[in-house]
């Protein structure tokens, strides 16, 4: 398989108060189309800085991100933001519905920034609910559904554009085992029958099972013996 | 689905909120929107840059000799005067009958205030035909009931008849349609010949000269010969456009406008200070969302978009509310005895819809800007 | 019941601690109810200021009489003959054997109002000798009384602050004639200083209206006479028609009247202006509801009881409007109490020179009117807080 992603000599630091804390020392990564990875590691790692950049929510400080051979890093806000609406779905721990929409709606948000006439927005929102298996709640508010159901509307949201990478960040984390062990299920069939590359961090192991393969960050490294693998 | 959908979505999210919001906000524009309409009603008529009003110089409660109408009509550069006296008229209840009834000349009286007197030609022969004859507002008119054709004894507080009656019979022939800003709202026309002859005191006598000019380039030349001629007269005068006039007249009443604009003023404060703190407190609540909002794809011009939306739309709706609540009230408080028809000023439209869009543009910038700086990595690690 | 008190203020502390957290909101509150109650003060002090100065104008043992039913001076007419009736009647005072009394015409000349530069509406009122000593108060501060049987005017000093025209020492001219301004009097918070007082025959006599006189004012020996000079007057058919007033009945009856409009303008937009306010009020407490929420359920775990979240809540509200009102008093006693006003007192059709008074009643009415606004404000939200139920997952 091609790459998707390339990482290439990412640094990448943050300042808290006074203090300047580095996250990644010339990071470098890449990340072939199709892959179901879980990136495992320790509070303060770099986990989700590292979810940030590959989804273009954050930039490097130093160093190139390439997405399906285009540069990413150098682009201007809105052409991010447009890339992002795109290429990425984003999966949160606490979901992040919007409580004032029904899941429907929240599911049709993503497709707003596109030019799908009203028709096809609708078909591809309920197509998207129906891979989650939620048709039946498409009129409930976030506050009417179960964790499960709203982490599942939520895949849905992430799915309904379409995009190519999906970024998950601890998905499961507030949820219990049988409930998680669907979720990942769900996320697992994308992978293998959509073909959505998915990078999911998480702190379960038995969540992580679910991937292809498992990598593991600490202190902003890799594993070098696993990411060569 | 789109971003207008989202707006007013995210405007009521917490209705008990937006609804207190939306009081607030209609309390200020109904102040607004009835008092300037008020003191508009008050002082604001019909004005003709060629209508000039001759009156004594004393004051505009002394009266003229006739003989000055005389004099005036002939003079180079007035078109056509005509001369009015107050006659301190009340129908049956001297406070809450009162009404501003004019002895007038009929023919020259309709010649200058043509424009107020939109009145069929049988309405007219009608009123000048008969001396006893009356010609009222409407809204007089439809308040106390007078039929068209009707007798109806009006009282003067000042004059008494030769006979040591108060009372005087007339014929009202007509009613005067009075849209917003005519001058004749609220009043009743008699005849100046019948009057005179009827009278107790001050025979012979007027309150006023109101002219046309033959230009209103002509006017400055014409009010100084006429102050001029009757200079060192026992009945010096003093000549006024219309509009100079009435503003005069209402400054009586003391500084409306200062009172209006302070008043207006410390409500819109109260106002901006309410909406602009709760926006910002209801922008920051969502932060994390509209985090998320980025995360998806929204730019952060869309995002400024969406909250400076809402903050217009909410100063908008509370705004029409608002003006709406005022048409009611002025139109009750227009019906109410004693006071004269009221109506919203139009200019009052759009100035609140302008006044709306700065509310709307001042409470929501800080609260759009900061969302549309806010970056994605801190929007997401806000609990 | 001590234990109650306890909880009340530790919430109430609870409360105002977590204010600089909701700070802007909480000024945003505290100046829209002080908005409020300035505007309603503004009007309350203009309407008190204006009765204040007519009603402070009667005295008890002075009559007035009119021509019955004539709700403005202007249109009276009472004859000289009526008059010379009048002043033979009972329980007069006499000096010299002769009753003290002026026969009194108000005619409207223009000034210039100063502030504004336009013409305004001067009463300008011919007495008679004795009509100086027949007004409480008044005292010539400047020049001399005029003199009987010229062309002579003095100006009350409240005319001449707000009005220009009428300068000491000033030639007017009027119908003719030259006047001649030799004097300035005061007579502090009365209308009388809203004057200008010329000898009644000339005044008469220039103005064309030759022995008509609109009012007559009498000295009477004491308060008690005027019922019997009342008496006297209404069974004499020859005065038929006229009314007869003390000093104070007559001001008084003009003060409810000048100053209704005021009072109506104070409550019908102070009140608008509290509802307003009131929203505010209530949107800053539910905020500061919500804000807390987590704290008190937390206090709910610990066995503190709804009634108290409810009081602590209504305490806050009291607290911001409290302080709302007291700014609101503060602007008022910088910005307007004292200052000098006018306005067309409309009885007379003439301009009345007066103060804003901020009257310790008034003090009251505001601080009311603010804390009403917080108790409704308060209100509501309070019985959200109370309902507020111990969730332990709110608490953690």
């Amino acid at each position: 398989m091609p790459d998707l992603i390339r990482l290439a000599d990412i640094d990448k630091s943050y300042t808290r108060g006074k203090e300047r804390i580095a996250i990644f020392d010339r990071l470098n990564m890449h990340i072939p189309a199709g892959d179901f990875i879980a990136v495992m590691g320790p509070s303060g790692s770099g986990k989700t800085t590292l979810l940030n950049l590959l989804g273009g929510a954050d930039r490097p400080d130093k160093g190139t991100i390439e997405f399906d051979g285009k540069r990413i890093d150098n682009l201007k806000e809105n052409e991010l933001a447009r890339w992002r609406a795109a290429n990425v779905g984003f999966i949160f721990q606490f979901y992040n519905l919007m409580p004032i929409l029904t899941a429907a709606q929240n599911v049709e948000l993503p497709l707003m920034l596109t030019n799908l006439p009203a028709a096809k927005r609708r078909d591809n929102v309920a197509t998207a609910l129906k891979v989650v298996g939620l048709e039946e709640r498409a009129k409930h508010r976030p506050r009417e559904l179960s964790g499960g159901q709203q982490q599942r509307v939520a895949i849905a949201r992430a799915i309904v554009a379409d995009p190519k990478l999906l970024l998950c960040d601890e998905p499961t984390g507030d949820l219990d085992r049988a409930t998680a062990d669907e979720i990942l299920g769900t996320l697992q069939l994308l992978n293998r029958q959509l073909g959505k590359t998915i990078i999911m961090v998480t702190h379960d192991a038995a969540a992580a099972k679910f991937a292809k393969r498992t990598l593991h960050l600490d202190k902003g490294k890799f594993d070098e013996r696993e990411l060569a693998a | 689905m789109n971003e207008l959908f989202l707006v007013r979505k995210n405007l009521f999210r917490k209705p008990v909120r937006t609804v207190l919001l939306l009081v607030s906000i209609l309390i200020a524009f109904l102040i607004y929107a009835f008092m300037t309409s008020l003191v508009t009603s008050m002082s604001d008529f019909n004005t003709k840059p060629t209508r000039l009003i001759t009156l004594s110089k004393i004051n505009f409660t002394e009266t003229l000799p006739i003989a000055h109408y005389d004099k005036i009509s002939r003079m180079e550069g007035v078109a056509v005067a005509t001369h009015m006296n107050w006659f301190g008229g009340y129908y049956q209840d001297p406070v809450k009958g009162f009404m501003p009834v004019f002895a007038v000349d009929p023919e020259t009286y309709f010649e200058v205030y043509k424009e107020d007197l939109p009145l069929s030609e049988e309405v007219k022969a009608a009123f000048f035909k008969e001396r006893t004859a009356m010609l009222a507002a409407e809204p007089v008119a439809r308040r106390w009931g007078w039929k068209v054709g009707q007798k109806v004894p009006l009282n003067s507080n000042i004059f008494t008849q030769a006979d040591g009656s108060r009372v005087w019979d007339f014929t009202l022939v007509g009613t005067i349609p009075t849209p917003p800003g005519s001058s004749q709202t609220g009043s009743v026309l008699i005849h100046y010949d019948y009057f005179n002859e009827t009278i107790d005191i001050g025979r012979d006598r007027i309150g006023w000269i109101p002219f046309l000019s033959t230009s209103a380039e002509a006017n400055d030349k014409v009010i100084a010969a006429i102050d001029q001629r009757f200079a060192n007269s026992a009945d010096e005068t003093r000549t006024n456009d219309e509009a100079t006039f009435n503003k005069s007249f209402a400054a009586q009443l003391g500084n409306l406008a200062l009172v209006l604009a302070l008043v207006v003023g410390a409500a819109f404060i109260a106002i901006l200070l309410i909406v602009g703190t709760t926006m910002t407190l209801a922008i920051r609540e969502r932060t994390k969302e509209f985090g998320v909002m980025k995360t998806l794809g929204f730019s952060s011009g869309s995002i400024l978009r969406m909250v400076l939306g809402e903050s217009l739309l909410l100063a908008f709706l509370g705004a029409a509310l608002g003006v709406l609540l005022a048409v009611g009230l002025l139109a009750a408080a227009g019906s109410m005895p004693g006071a004269p028809p009221l109506h919203l000023a139009t200019p009052v439209l759009w100035q609140s819809a302008l006044m709306a869009a700065g509310l709307g543009l001042v409470t929501g910038v800080l609260p759009a800007l900061a969302a549309y700086r806010l970056s994605i990595v801190d929007a997401l690690s806000r609990k | 019941m001590t234990s109650l008190l306890n909880q009340i203020a530790t919430i109430t502390a609870l409360n105002l601690r977590t204010i600089p957290q909701r700070g802007w909101m909480s000024i945003a509150t505290v100046m829209a109810v002080a908005l409020a109650t300035l505007v309603l003060l503004f009007f309350l002090a203009l309407s008190n200021g204006l009765s204040k100065t007519v009603e402070g104008s009667g005295a008890d043992d002075i009559a007035i009489v009119l021509r019955e039913g004539s709700n403005a001076e202007l249109n009276s007419v009472v004859s000289k003959d009526q008059l010379n009736i009048l002043a033979t009647g009972p329980g007069l005072r006499r000096r010299d054997g002769a009753p003290v009394v002026s026969g009194e015409l108000l005619v409207i000349v223009d000034g210039i109002k100063r502030s504004t530069g336009t013409a305004a509406n001067m009463p300008f009122r011919g007495i008679s000798a004795d009509g100086i000593s027949l007004r409480k108060g008044v005292t010539i501060t400047e020049g001399r009384m005029f003199a009987p049987g010229t062309n002579e005017i003095v100006v009350g000093a409240g005319l001449l602050r707000e009005f220009a025209g009428f300068e000491f020492g000033k030639s007017i001219r009027l119908r003719g004639s030259e006047w001649t301004v030799v004097g300035v009097f005061e007579a502090p918070g009365t209308v009388f200083e809203s004057e200008l007082w010329a000898d009644i025959a000339v005044t008469q006599s220039l103005f064309d209206r030759p022995n008509i006189f609109q009012t007559m004012r009498f000295a009477l020996n004491s308060a008690a006479d005027l019922a019997t000079f009342r008496e006297w007057a209404k069974a004499d058919a020859r005065l038929k028609g006229l009314e007869v007033l003390s000093e104070r009945e007559f001001y008084a009856k003009q003060a409810s009247q000048s100053s209704g409009i005021f009072m109506i303008a104070a409550w019908g937009l102070g009140l608008t202006m509290a509802v307003g306010a009131l929203a505010g009020a209530m949107n800053a407490m539910y905020s500061s509801v919500a804000a807390r929420a987590s704290e008190i359920a937390t206090l709910r775990i610990i066995g503190f009881s709804g009634v108290a979240a409810f009081v602590g809540t209504l305490i806050e509200a009291l607290i911001l409007s409290a302080l709302g009102g007291l700014v609101g008093l503060i602007l008022a006693f910088v910005f307007f109490h004292g200052r000098t006003t006018s306005t067309l007192a409309n009885s007379s059709f003439t301009q009345l020179v007066f103060k804003f008074d901020l009257s310790p009643s008034l003090v009251a009415s505001a601080i009311v009117f603010a804390l009403v606004i917080g108790f409704l404000g308060g209100l509501f939200p309070g019985v959200r807080a109370a309902r507020q139920r111990p969730l332990l997952e709110l608490a953690g």
